[in-house]
């Protein structure tokens, strides 16, 4: 009986002591982990977001301390609830009733209520929730993204979400060099959410980013998205525009624009008038509305220089020539027949110039662009040598670019490209029939000028640790070599004569060697309805090139088509702020020099690109004023000779008016001293007499005379003589 | 350690039977007290006093304003039941074996716990008498009531009691009655203890154990019934669900089950340290009362926590000796049965902070808050010490 009785006990007790073992020692550690889970909060601390900078420093991205306010539904005194929220909303000026919704949350320690406030606002806050002893109203230390100045190379940048992650561009790209380790607070607390006495807090404190240092150099982007806006505007592209300027050694980007872009201050706002149009056409609030405008937010974001492949049209030409010549299959004696058409088996392929080129050197086929020639060199080369250089030449791979989304075009097969009949060859071989990125196309035709050297292009430089020190330096990488240098040498000047003497010269720039080819295609996507993407990539200094920078302009307005006539001189106007900014001095023939004087055009009525390509020709500088398609006014007039590199002012706006002010009387000083206060007032000056080193010279006379109400472009013409020759 | 004692105190023998009250306490051959069930139910007090005050200080503080509201309270009532043990121990147990004093105090019993439904409830349930300075709970003395009064009728049915007629018949309407009674208030681990502790007596006393196996089958087939009223096998359904899975409602009817997991996984081979546990910061909840143990083992580990059901093996161990060793039948039943309490109930409430079993509702004796039951159970250890001075023990 009594043994019954204790077999009974000891099971009891054996149970519960496996029971307990069970628990502690077998489950123990899962337990633990969920019992430290609800124990435990985590007050994180942000780290700072490194700073992007461009290659000079200049911060383009940088973070600034902000607040989150936060509340914990499950510890919020419910009977204070009215009270408190009142307040809060006052304070963060938010509706009432957000703070109510989260508050019903109950099960929820965490919960932001307002995001990236400033301090004033959460001293505001703290000094409520101290003073009234609220509970469960926190707030959360964090960082906002500021990007100086705003839509400048934004589509580079990218920018960052809510959550202070790189969404797009560099920013995503490196976002993890760049965001650092957030620090916490682990400190346990008890259910009610106080603080539990004598226990165990811990500090991680929060590691701050790296900075990056791009190669990109805010003044050379400034230049470029200068000029593609006025492109765009002067042309209406309808589909933006993107450019590209490299550093042609190193395949460092000093600059990468798609124009219009949008502002990462404000990612989510629609720049782009087109696509703010055709937002207005849905019914807002609508499922269509909010569909659209997500999917013109992504299209706005689009690097369109790496995500967008195109058919490069003639541009591809400089690829066809590189390949012929790196194996030898054509020199410059060799001579092309062009009769206006060419047939390959069924398949005529027209030339751009209807009537025939007719006999064409070599050289002539580049600066004509003539397409029949292309084909005949094309089918000298053959599909299997010219598939093999698409490749060597990276147009089958992305370029490996540091930057996320990059896109790779398509081509034909070799099957394909070698298929009885060879029309796909010969499509391919004057760069129709296959895709590639911008990004592709001036990485690749860089390198059939450089030495023959496809470079990776690049846009982080370096990485700096929190305190400012270099940890790491991108060196440039050659992919590999992809002609000779003597096939190399021979395409510089191929590429020289385009833009000496032909489809080229608006990409010209005086002074300054400039090498490049045009380009045309149609839109693969409007297809029929006759959509065109134009471009120029264009090189200089032609005899050491060391800037190579595309322009490509996706569906302007219908009225012109050529490449030649609108990418170029966007290119050129590129090269006249660059190649200076850069330091790369211009070199005047003496024909050049001995030259003074220049005939102003008349220009009113021309494009500011194309106006300004025609100035640079005929030897002066220009200055655009408004932003206006066409030139409306222009001083001084046509027909008024003038030095040369005077600079002509250009009104493309019927509203801006020419300021007008007196002239200063400038008689009796130094011509220097005259120069300086003239030019200083947007004047162009011509110095009549004598000037001879050594010699101290005053002005003797001004035209028009002292008082005379001038604008800004006018000529002054300033009379000296030598006062005295004795002092030196 | 019986032996030692014995040899220090050099105490003459003692003729301990009839109602003569020598006091020679440390000497159970002269009829002293069992030293070793004495300082097994001291220890237990002790540790479980510290283990309360370390257990109840948060909520006490958060709900009460006051860290030492629950150890206060419960250490007047300690001091209380160690006095009452003791003076009880000094009283020859046989008093409550003559007459009808088990039946008084039985009917004493049935009509208190009758009166727990004009008051009103306590979460859903009418288990209390509340006065205007203590509260009671009469299924705590319907555990003693049911001991003395089947001690007393199976020592005067001795020979027949393998019989139905008198093992098993005249104990059923008590059982019955008692039964009902509670599981009314409603009260299922009170029932469950009542019934078992009589149950154990009945065995003890020599009931068949083929009544026993009949009994649980019997209490099998009640459950059964009970399930077939509309509703009823849902509602258990669900409670089993969440006994199986705690996790299901973790923030309902899961909460104090895995809060208590969550106590005892924590605690690990040796614990967090007395008075280092987090569980008891308002997580847990009421860890002074039923789940104090999961607090236990949080602190002191799966070491502590053994060392702990040792001490109340030991005790059990030492009841049973006791009753074994008494010189007469009436003390021997009582002696085991008040044990066999002690013993089922510890075993009932380490299952259920271990979520072995389903969450019933049974306080952890020298251990919960709970000033009435401490005292009933020290006042019964003392019954118990007071047999023990009726034990021939050499034999130890």
């Amino acid at each position: 009986m009594l043994f019954t009785l204790i077999l009974f006990v000891v099971g009891g007790f054996g149970v519960i002591c496996v029971q307990l073992f069970t628990l502690t020692i077998i489950e123990g550690e899962r337990l633990q982990q969920m019992a430290m889970n609800q124990q435990t909060r985590a007050n994180i601390l942000g780290a700072r977001r490194g700073v992007i900078y461009d290659r000079n420093m200049n911060p383009l991205a940088e973070s600034a301390t902000v607040w989150n306010i936060c509340i914990s539904p499950a510890e919020l005194d419910q009977d204070r609830l009215q009270e408190v929220s009142v307040r809060l909303s006052e304070i963060l000026e938010i509706e009432q009733s957000v703070i109510l919704e989260a508050a019903e949350r109950r099960h929820l320690f965490y919960w932001v209520i307002a995001r990236g406030v400033d301090r004033t606002v959460v001293d505001e806050v703290l000094e409520f929730v101290t003073e009234n002893q609220v509970r469960g109203v926190f707030t959360e230390q964090t960082t906002r993204r500021y990007y100086r100045y705003g839509r400048l190379a934004s589509t580079v940048l990218g920018f960052t979400n809510a959550d202070g992650d790189g969404a797009y561009g560099v920013e995503a790209y490196y976002n993890r060099i760049l965001s650092g380790v957030p620090g916490r607070v682990v400190s346990t607390r008890d259910a009610k959410g106080a603080d539990m006495p004598f226990m165990y807090s811990h500090l991680y404190a929060a590691q701050d980013g790296n900075s990056i240092v791009l190669t990109i150099d805010e003044t050379v982007q400034h230049f470029l998205e200068r000029n593609l806006e006025t492109a765009v505007i002067e042309h209406g592209i309808r589909n933006r525009a993107a450019g590209i300027v490299m550093n042609i050694r190193t395949g460092e980007i000093l600059a990468m624009a798609t124009i219009p872009d949008f502002d990462p201050n404000d990612p989510f706002t629609l720049v782009d008038p087109r696509a703010v149009a055709r937002l207005s056409e849905e019914e807002p609030g609508s499922d269509e509305y909010w569909e659209t405008r997500r999917n013109l937010q992504f299209q706005q974001w689009r690097n369109k220089a790496i995500t967008d492949p195109y058919e490069p049209g003639s541009t591809f030409k400089l690829i066809t020539a590189a390949v012929a010549l790196d194996n030898n299959l054509v020199s410059m004696h060799d001579h092309f027949m062009c009769t206006g058409a060419f047939t390959v088996s069924d398949t005529t392929f027209r030339c751009w110039q209807r009537r025939g080129h007719g006999n064409l050197s070599f050289l002539e086929t580049m600066q004509s662009s003539c397409n029949p020639a292309y084909i005949m060199i094309g089918q000298r080369v053959g599909a299997r040598l010219l598939y093999d250089y698409i490749e060597k030449f990276g147009l089958r791979e992305p370029t490996g670019v540091d930057m996320p989304g990059e896109a790779s075009g398509i081509g034909h097969s070799f099957a394909n490209l070698n298929k009885e009949g060879r029309v796909e060859l010969g499509s391919t071989s004057f760069g129709q029939s296959m895709t590639m990125t911008p990004l592709q196309l001036i990485t690749a035709t860089s390198a059939t000028v450089n030495g023959g050297y496809l470079m990776r292009p690049f846009v982080g430089r370096q990485v700096l640790d929190p305190a400012g020190n270099v940890i790491q330096t991108t060196q440039p990488t050659v992919r590999r070599q992809v002609i000779s240098a003597e096939a190399s040498a021979t395409m510089r000047v191929l590429a020289e004569a385009v833009v000496d003497d032909g489809s080229g010269r608006f990409a010209a720039v005086p002074g300054h060697s400039i090498g490049g080819k045009t380009g045309t295609s149609q839109d693969l996507v409007l297809g029929a309805e006759g959509g065109y993407i134009l471009s120029f990539v264009g090189f200089a200094p032609m005899d050491d090139p060391q800037i190579a920078i595309l322009v490509m302009l996706d569906n302007p307005r219908l009225d012109n088509v050529y490449g030649s006539v609108i990418a170029a001189p966007v290119v050129g106007a590129v090269f006249n702020e660059v190649l200076p900014y850069l330091g790369i001095q211009p070199r005047f023939t003496t024909e050049q020099l001995a030259q003074t004087e220049a005939i102003v055009p008349n220009i009113v009525g021309a494009g500011p690109h194309d106006a300004q390509a025609r100035l640079r020709v005929a030897g002066l500088d220009s200055r655009l004023i408004g932003s206006g398609a066409s030139i409306v006014r222009q001083v001084p007039p046509g027909g008024q000779r003038m030095p040369r590199g005077s600079t002509v002012i250009l009104y493309t706006e019927e509203q801006v008016t020419p300021s007008e002010v007196p002239l200063p009387d400038v008689r009796g000083q130094s011509p220097h001293q005259a120069n300086t206060e003239l030019v200083g007032m947007g004047l162009n000056i011509e110095l009549r007499g004598e000037v001879v080193d050594g010699a101290v010279s005053v002005v003797t006379d001004q035209l028009p005379p002292p008082g005379t109400y001038v604008s800004p472009g006018e000529l002054i013409v300033l009379q000296i003589a030598i006062v005295d020759s004795d002092q030196s | 350690m019986t032996n030692n004692t014995a040899a220090k105190s050099g105490a003459h023998p003692q003729n301990a039977q009839g109602l003569k009250r020598r006091f020679s306490f440390f000497n159970t051959k002269a009829g002293g007290v069992d030293l070793t069930f004495l300082i097994l139910v001291l220890l237990l007090l002790s540790i479980g006093l510290v283990m309360l005050f370390s257990a109840s200080y948060p909520n006490a503080l958060y709900y009460r304003g006051n860290s030492f509201v629950y150890i206060s309270h419960q250490l007047v009532f300690a001091a209380i039941g160690v006095f009452g043990m003791l003076v009880i121990s000094t009283v020859n147990y046989k008093v409550l074996g003559v007459g009808k004093i088990a039946w008084l105090i039985m009917l004493a019993t049935i009509a208190l716990l009758s009166l727990v439904f004009i008051f009103p409830p306590i979460n859903n349930a009418q288990r209390w008498i509340h006065l205007p300075f203590f509260t009671m709970q009469p299924s705590e003395i319907a555990k003693f009531a049911i001991v003395i009064l089947f001690a007393q009728m199976a020592v005067k049915n001795q020979n027949k009691m393998h019989t139905f007629r008198y093992g098993v018949l005249p104990f059923l309407p008590i059982l019955g009655i008692l039964g009902a009674l509670i599981i009314l208030q409603p009260h299922l681990s009170g029932t469950i203890l009542v019934l078992g502790i009589g149950a154990v007596v009945m065995f003890i006393g020599g009931m068949g154990i083929k009544w026993l196996i009949m009994a649980i089958g019997g209490g099998v087939g009640a459950i059964a019934i009970l399930l077939m009223i509309p509703g009823m096998l849902d509602h258990a359904m669900i409670r089993l669900q969440h006994w199986q899975d705690p996790f299901i409602d973790p923030r309902g009817a899961g909460f104090q089950t895995i809060q208590s997991m969550f106590a005892i996984g924590s605690g690990g081979l040796m614990g967090v340290g007395l008075g280092n546990s987090r569980q008891k910061f308002l997580y847990l909840p009421e860890p002074q009362n039923d789940f104090i143990f999961s607090i236990v083992t949080e602190e002191l580990g799966f070491v502590g926590a053994t060392l702990i059901i040792i001490l109340f093996a030991l005790l059990v161990w030492r009841g049973f000796v006791i009753g074994m060793r008494c010189k007469d039948r009436f003390g021997s039943l009582v002696a085991v049965g008040l044990t066999a309490q002690v013993g089922l109930q510890t075993v009932l409430n380490i299952m259920v902070v271990t979520n072995t079993i389903p969450n019933t509702g049974v306080s952890l004796p020298f251990f919960s808050y709970g000033g009435t039951s401490l005292v009933m159970l020290l006042c019964q250890m003392g019954v118990v010490l007071a047999i023990s001075r009726n034990t021939v023990m050499e034999k130890a």
